[in-house]
């Protein structure tokens, strides 16, 4: 798929007008605060149903105003062409595909799947486990529709077992073993799987671009062992109840899962990893994303690079560029004295981006 | 002017029903026969004083018990037990139960702090004890809520001797039955599970 006109109103420091963005790749060129990422947020947010830079969506309108709304067209290579807008009024966030409300935001997901690679990316190689769980369950979403229903299943599961753990209703507590166990189980095999297919995708990508010469790979610990069944979880559930009713929590599960990076002989990569390996692993992440999901389910994803090439020296640049999955489309930004010229394809369109407005740039 | 403005004010707090739509249904009062209108007003001022809950099921009735459980042709043997009095008027319209029912008046949910004690969980338990129910159909919904209520049913139910199984899908929400629903009813019931 293809976003070929992107038209904003009221969102962020963005120019209510809309941008010509029928092309393979698109380029954002301007100074920093001028509304570049402003404009990724806005494709990502049509795709996505979500903004990648704020948790919350009334932040995204413009200073004075309650409303902010996004449209756009879509390219899937048929005759017709589809429409998609998100619109935030009231406190209350609509999406419409052709008009018609979309009910679930994974349904956008999945007809409209995007990939964005930014800054904050660093914490899924330095930081927490919760950032490592947020990325894979972000990949395994662009996958399957099936593991959004799991995962939320699992998390409404929890927090009310959790609840319960809190009002000691241990009568709750017994049932909720056996909910908590059946969607946590399934999910622990879901990342199973997950990882199992992601993690070749990663490796031979993370060496085409770092180089280090010895195999990087993913390697999932779930807090539940695979092989487990239902029955023996509640079990265990079971046998920590009175720990678990002093801590007013859910000691085990996937929400304890991690995810390591392991490299072939020397352990964690993280833990040796230089601050330049790992902004090189947070790419490589990304770009094993955007394949996984392309290759799970036919449908490669649009891109959406936000500043990330100014971060590498030339020689790992091209490296990164050469392992980026062809898609599409691909939407990059870049500061007016970063080489851009050099990711120029035949079907590219150029913008300057100046305090929110667009001004195409020809030849 | 105040008489309308007042009218669209109220009509705008019924469910589904913004500010325009209440204006229109306003204006189109205004212009309608007054026996309609009058028939309206008498049907609205006094549903709640005609509609009560069933003393045994706690469906919607409007004497003591409801048409269910005061028809002598319907199966006493089995019980199928829903979330909200609404759901017996679906399952009603489906025509494919033909034995009582019971609500529960919710569902089991920790985070808005209802437990089991707010929900008929124990007239249920008694029902089934003193009134020879020999099979109960949970008729929760397949969410989160809906699957711990039904376990939670199912084990009160324990040793009571009764059978118990979980339909297939939920019941749709309105009352309003689409033929699609319709069926969906009928293949859940026949496909139910043994909890
Ligand atoms: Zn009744």
């Amino acid at each position: 798929m293809r976003l070929v006109s992107i038209e904003t109103r009221s969102f962020r420091n963005l120019e209510d007008r809309p941008v010509d963005t029928d092309a393979e790749r698109v380029f954002l060129v301007g100074e920093n605060g001028q509304g570049k990422s402003n404009f990724l947020d806005a494709a990502y947010t049509l795709c996505f149903g979500a903004s990648f830079r704020s948790a919350l969506d009334g932040e995204a309108a413009r200073k004075g105003q309650k409303a902010w709304g996004l449209g756009a067209y879509v390219d899937d290579g048929c005759a017709v062409q589809r429409s998609i807008r998100v619109l935030w009024e009231e406190g209350a966030k609509r999406i419409l595909e052709d008009g018609k409300r979309v009910a679930d935001r994974k349904e956008l997901v999945a007809r409209n799947p995007a990939v964005v690679f930014c800054h904050e990316d660093f914490t899924f190689a330095s930081g927490e486990p919760e950032r490592r769980r947020f990325f894979f369950d972000q990949t395994a979403s662009l996958a399957s529709a099936d593991y959004v229903d799991r995962l939320r299943s699992y998390r409404r599961a929890l927090r009310m077992r959790n609840a319960s753990l809190r009002e000691g209703r241990v009568d709750v507590v017994e049932v909720l073993d056996e909910q908590v166990a059946e969607h946590g189980l399934a999910l622990t095999k879901a990342r199973a799987g997950l990882a199992a297919r992601f993690d070749p995708v990663f490796a031979e990508r993370f060496e085409s671009v770092s180089r280090i010469g010895t195999r990087v790979g993913l390697e999932y610990r779930p807090s539940w062992p695979v092989e487990l069944g239902i029955r023996d979880i509640v079990e265990r559930l079971r046998s920590k109840r009175r720990e678990e009713l002093t801590m007013a929590t859910t000691l085990s599960g996937p929400h304890r899962d991690r995810f390591r990076f392991a490299q072939e002989g020397a352990g964690d990569f993280s833990d040796s990893a230089s601050t330049g390996q790992l902004r090189l692993l947070a790419l490589t992440l990304r770009v094993a994303q955007a394949v996984f999901a392309s290759e799970e389910t036919g449908r490669p994803p649009i891109l959406l690079l936000d500043d990330v090439l100014l971060e590498l020296d030339p020689e790992k640049r091209r490296r990164f560029m050469e392992a980026l999955p062809s898609t599409p489309q691909a939407f990059f930004t870049f500061l007016p004295g970063e080489q851009w010229e050099a990711y120029r394809t035949a079907s590219t369109l150029v913008y300057w981006t100046d305090d929110g407005r667009f001004a195409r740039k020809e030849g | 002017m105040k008489a309308i403005e007042e009218l669209v004010g109220l009509l705008s707090r019924l469910p589904g029903i913004g500010k325009k739509s209440a204006a229109r249904i306003a204006f189109h009062l205004l212009r309608v026969d007054g026996s309609y209108a009058a028939a309206l007003a008498e049907r609205i001022e006094g549903i709640q004083a005609r509609v009560r809950l069933c003393s045994v099921c706690g469906a919607y009735a409007e004497d003591d018990t409801c048409e269910a459980c005061s028809d002598p042709r319907r199966d006493r043997s089995t019980v199928c037990v829903v979330e909200q009095p609404q759901d017996v008027l679906t399952l009603e319209a489906s025509r494919e139960w033909r034995g009582l029912y019971h609500v529960l008046g919710g569902l089991i949910s920790p985070l808005d702090g209802v437990g089991p004690e707010r929900l008929r969980i124990g007239t249920l338990v008694a029902r089934v004890r003193n009134e020879g129910v020999r099979e109960v159909v949970l008729a929760t919904n397949p969410t989160v809520e809906g699957d711990t209520t039904a376990l939670y049913v199912k084990k009160a139910l324990e040793g009571t001797g009764a059978n118990v199984s979980r339909l297939a899908t939920g019941i749709p929400v309105g009352g309003d039955l689409e033929y699609a629903d319709r069926l969906t009813i009928a293949r859940s019931f026949r496909h139910r599970t043994i909890l």
